[in-house]
């Protein structure tokens, strides 16, 4: 169902991106670094709502011709992006929501290693299964 | 010969994702401060060694196990009693030698694995190895020279990990005279 997954770091500087293989990867890239401008507006008008209501969940950040770009944004200011595909009408807020929690929950594991450095690029099998998974399901 | 009050046998209820970090903690750092895996493997199973030949006070004080007459006893006390009673699994124990001197305990779950990945540069690291310092360490103090050692580890792939031990022989102490 997505098409391209990413996790930004709170500076604004990619941790993971992985989007379906095409020939264009690089367009989804550009997307997804579009769209952290929205982000950062939203944040900064949500301010202090966000913040106390703990909403994590953007919405919809924006409609392109063919894709539909949704974002998440952690306590810590980590920012998670999908983009999903336009056509696919019957993916619902809530699915949007469940998936974007599955790879907050997801991420917080990867933290929880060890062996893994805060700040550094992602290279988790079990993340990148679980992407794997998210990009499949419904496609 | 009881325990000051409060402290039964009871167990305590601890944070596992504490008590897991806190394990991972120790291990980045032991890889830090040490070239290779090997030397890592080798102070983990020292530290448990460590631990263990403490930790069996506290076990004989607060299980009230007696004396075990064979290793399979022993083997049993292990998996049901101490097993439970310090990371709350019961791991299950097969494969025994026909001399029934060497047995396997198959952990289904590791509460020290848990979010760990082992990164490619780390292949040789048996991040569990102090669990065989701690038996190794537990059984000494109970005239029992085991060998352990780890040979499945989820970490590395496989579906159970595995701890293999050998008993290799009683230690006879210098009991003073008129002792038994």
């Amino acid at each position: 169902m997505a098409v391209c997954i990413a996790v930004i770091a709170k500076e604004n500087y990619p941790l993971y991106i992985r989007s379906v293989p095409t020939e264009n990867e690089l367009k989804f890239h550009y997307t997804v670094h579009t769209s952290l401008d929205v982000v950062d507006e939203k944040i900064s008008a949500m301010g202090k709502a966000l913040v106390d209501q703990r909403e994590l969940y953007l919405g919809l950040l924006y409609p392109t011709e063919d894709y539909k770009v949704y974002g998440y944004v952690t306590n810590s200011k980590v920012k998670f992006v999908m983009v999903v595909d336009s056509s696919n009408t019957a993916l619902r807020d809530n699915e949007i929501r469940s998936m974007f929690r599955k790879l907050h929950n997801s991420y917080t594991d990867i933290m929880c290693n060890p062996f893994y450095n805060p700040g550094d690029c992602i290279h988790s099998r079990a993340f990148d299964n679980m992407v794997t998974s998210m990009m499949m399901q419904v496609c | 010969m009881s325990r000051q009050a409060g402290r039964g046998t009871e167990s305590k209820k601890m944070s596992s994702e504490l008590f897991t970090l806190t394990y991972g903690a120790l291990v980045t750092q032991l890889c830090k401060d040490y070239e290779n895996d090997e030397d890592v493997n080798k102070q983990l199973d020292k530290m448990g060694y460590n631990i263990g030949v403490r930790l069996i006070e506290d076990f004989l004080a607060r299980s009230s196990v007696g004396r075990c007459h064979d290793f399979r006893e022993t083997a049993d006390v292990i998996a049901k009693v101490a097993f439970k009673m310090y990371l709350g699994i019961t791991p299950s124990i097969t494969n025994w030698s026909p001399a029934g001197d060497e047995f396997s305990l198959i952990l289904e779950n590791n509460p020290l694995v848990d979010f760990v990945e082992l990164p490619d540069n780390h292949s040789s690291l048996i991040y569990s190895n102090l669990l065989c310092g701690v038996l190794r360490g537990a059984l000494e103090m109970v005239q029992m020279a085991v060998d352990v050692k780890f040979v499945q580890d989820t970490l590395k792939g496989d579906s159970v990990t595995e701890i293999r031990m050998k008993f290799i022989r009683r230690i006879e102490d210098n009991l003073p005279v008129g002792e038994e």
